[in-house]
């Protein structure tokens, strides 16, 4: 609601139309940040009103506030900061933020409709979002058609860039792709899961439990594979929608083959905390590992509204996750300006949010100096984001993408609960960082 | 008093076979899984079934009242009471469950009654689609009251019962499990001996069979439609209470699916009648359970709707009849 309100201030701010010469920056667009490094001092004319946007469109209220509001900080501490330079090429920066949650569930239509809503602002440069791999199978073709650039910093699910799938979602544009993703994809996150449980954890077999979702079919199926692959023994595998309540079944059926791990292959608000939560009751399962993927490792502390840790409380103990990004920065200043500014530990993938909040500035940059309106402004940002010779200088160190918008250097971080910390409530730790290759190389 | 044929030895019957057919299919572990959920399902449809036996309303809105009766169980256990934990010590636990599910049941049945008061009194006389819409309209107020109260997100409710379990035929059951069952199966007796044996049973009962001669026979239409409405909704407040505790966790939407589940389990054991809705909750909730030990968890709520299909095109009126005449 707050946000939608500042969106709309924003947008009524542009109808004013108050012409570009109120805005007269005087320091230059950051080093860092900002490779392309023009000493613009005025904003040109294409920077109409004097201030641009980057969209957000996360899922930010509910059972996912801390899936979106912690990745969105990301944005806002990378604009701010942008501004107190001067902005970009003396524009300002502002933004416009949509929630994806509906009923405090990330959803797909409301992200098509929120792409709309950001296409239809002429002053959105581009887009850090979606959170969920779904909803960007919803959104992608929209912003293609538009040539709008969305940078997810937390999409995993392999389809939704790579062909032949990731064909389906571009088709209004094919060769001018408008999707970037900082994230590991599937193909590698949930084999690495399976690899640590397996080779680090010592455990032969694994029960895993779907919650029927693009993103959790998706991870279960490249875990699954990979865990057959290491000579596991897969004991039952099962798809719960979101709507389960009651998970105490299908656990109980699961711990008479005694596994001796669980995968919960989705998210914490379709249903992957609540299964953590009753599975932990289950006779059998009380003390297995159970390990998740991003989805799951929020890095929410135990009390943070809908937090994995929140919502299982003492069950969380074992539990163990993987998050598609670096953990260690190539900008280490990035986590004490963050927690200065939001009073809490960055979340799971607020540095990769900020990180693509890097990308649209610095491409923005270089495309002011050609701009003449918003329009082509919105497109040089695309253009320069998606272009595979484009190395950016980012917090999680140098990035660039494929053809198909797929981070060439992707990481996995892996994390565990410790149930000791945030006053006995607990909390992720960090247990190492490992960094693989294009996933498209092959 | 002669046994009766329709009232006891049938209900026995399919009750008994039902319970049978479960434990041998599902075994002592899945089948004390199922007995409780049934016994949540089975709070919740005897609300359904007794208000439909009264006033033939289908009152979609029941399933909320279900939901809000687990937050209100909540909101007494950590707000006005302050719990977090388990409570260990046995007497404690005994007095504050009563003092909990008193509370909950008591507040929940003034809010069933307020309901009716002013969402479907006023529409007694009305075409019978107008209650029917009001209601659903009831269960999105509700809904939303809930969720700008405590947010959209899962809501933990503190679990106040120990997690103990004791080994029983080669299963491992939860003390929580029997006392949910035991509860169910208490405030059914009750129910039942309230409506055979008290004058306000007796006054429900006429009311269903035929309102205007009731009422000329001196019944107080309105008084008793509206403890109908109380004891219906403390019912669901009980279901709301051991949903809580139970799954440790509850959530402003929770009421749709469990409520659809409910209200199959009333139609499915003939809708109005109170001894059937018991029944088909505790079958709805073994059908459930059982696609879940097939290994077809997605598809549990299709096999409790073909289950639904199947009986209203072999038995319309549902497994024990819809007890016309004396419905309640």
């Amino acid at each position: 609601m707050k946000y939608g309100k500042l969106g709309a201030l924003g947008a009524g701010a542009l109808l004013v139309f108050s012409a570009c010469s109120g805005t007269t920056a005087t320091a230059a667009p950051g080093t860092s940040t900002a490779p392309g490094g023009s000493s613009a001092v005025a904003a040109g004319a294409w920077c109409v009103g004097g201030t641009v946007k980057i969209g957000t469109e996360l899922p930010m209220s509910g059972g996912e506030t801390a899936n979106g509001a912690p990745t969105a900080n990301g944005v806002k501490l990378a604009i701010k900061q942008q501004n107190a330079k001067g902005g970009v090429a003396g524009c300002k920066l502002d933004i416009n933020v949509q929630d994806d949650a509906l009923n405090g569930v990330h959803d797909p239509q409301t992200g098509a409709k929120n792409m709309q809503t950001l296409v239809a602002d002429a002053a959105v440069m581009g887009v850090v979002g979606p959170f969920n791999s779904g909803v960007a199978k919803a959104e992608i073709p929209i912003s293609n058609g538009a040539g709008l650039l969305m940078c997810s910093p937390a999409n995993t699910n392999n389809g939704v860039t790579q062909p032949p799938e990731g064909d389906t979602y571009r088709k209004t544009n094919p060769t001018k792709i408008s999707y970037i993703r900082t994230a590991s994809p599937d193909s590698i996150q949930g084999p690495s899961a399976a690899d640590y449980l397996y080779k680090d954890l010592g455990k032969t077999s694994v029960y895993i439990i779907d919650d029927t979702e693009t993103f959790g079919v998706g991870v279960g199926d490249t875990f699954q594979a990979e865990f057959k692959k290491l000579g596991g023994n897969v004991v039952k595998r099962d798809s719960a929608p979101k709507s389960t309540t009651d998970y105490t079944p299908l656990f109980t059926a699961a711990a008479a083959l005694n596994p001796q791990g669980v995968y919960l292959a989705g998210t914490t608000p379709t249903g992957m905390g609540l299964a953590l939560k009753q599975g932990r009751t289950v006779s059998g399962l009380e003390t297995v590992p159970f390990v998740g993927p991003d989805g799951v490792a929020d890095l929410g502390p135990g009390g943070t509204q809908g937090a994995t840790i929140t919502i299982a409380g003492a069950a969380s103990h074992d539990v163990y996750g993987t998050v598609g990004s670096a953990h260690d920065l190539a900008d280490n200043t990035f986590t004490a300006a963050y927690t200065t500014e939001f009073g809490g530990a960055p979340g799971a993938y607020s540095a990769a949010a900020y990180a693509c909040a890097q990308i649209i500035i610095a491409s923005l940059d270089k495309a002011s100096a050609t701009a003449t309106d918003l329009a082509s402004a919105r497109e040089g940002v695309r253009a320069n984001a998606v272009n595979s010779a484009n190395t950016f200088a980012t917090v999680l160190g140098s990035l660039n993408f494929d053809k198909y918008g797929d981070n060439v250097h992707p990481f996995i971080s892996f994390y565990k609960v410790d149930m000791t910390l945030a006053g006995g409530k607990g909390d992720w730790t960090f247990v190492k960082q490992e960094s693989f290759s294009d996933p498209n190389a092959q | 008093m002669t046994v009766d044929f329709r009232r006891v030895i049938r209900p026995v019957a399919i009750g008994t076979i039902a319970l049978l057919t479960e434990y041998a299919l599902l075994g002592t572990q899945q089948f004390a899984n199922a007995l409780t959920l049934g016994a949540i399902y089975a709070l919740i449809a005897l609300g359904y079934t007794m208000v439909y036996g009264i006033v033939e309303l289908i009152n979609f809105a029941h399933g909320d009242i279900f939901m809000v009766g687990s937050f209100l169980a909540m909101w007494i256990m950590t707000t006005v009471l302050g719990l977090s934990g388990p409570v260990t010590n046995l007497l404690n636990l005994v007095g504050l469950l009563s003092i909990v599910m008193f509370a909950t049941m008591v507040g929940m049945g003034f809010i069933g009654m307020f309901i009716e008061r002013f969402a479907y009194r006023p529409l007694r006389h009305a075409p019978r689609l107008a209650p029917l819409i009001t209601a659903i309209g009831v269960s999105f107020i509700l809904q939303n009251i809930i969720s700008s109260l405590f947010g959209p997100s899962p809501v933990n409710v503190p679990q106040i019962v120990p997690l103990d379990k004791f080994a029983f035929m080669g299963g491992k059951i939860g003390y929580l499990n029997v006392f949910m069952v035991v509860l169910a199966v208490v405030l059914m007796i009750a129910l039942q001996l309230f409506v055979g044996r008290t004058r306000l049973g007796r006054a429900m009962r006429s009311t269903a069979q035929d309102r205007e001669a009731a009422e000329l026979m001196g019944v107080d239409i309105n008084q008793t439609i509206a403890i109908t409405f109380f004891i219906a909704a403390a019912l669901a407040g009980a279901g709301g209470v051991i949903q809580g505790l139970y799954f440790g966790s509850i959530k402003f939407d929770l009421g749709f699916f469990v409520g659809l589940k409910a209200f199959t389990a009333a139609v499915l054991g003939g809708i109005g009648n109170t001894t059937g809705a018991a029944i088909g909750g505790f079958i709805i909730a073994f059908v459930e359970v059982y696609a879940t030990v097939l290994g077809y968890t997605q598809w549990s709520e299709v096999a409790v709707f073909t289950v639904l299909i199947l009986v209203l095109v072999f038995r319309p009126s549902g497994l024990l009849g819809q007890q016309l005449g004396e419905r309640a």
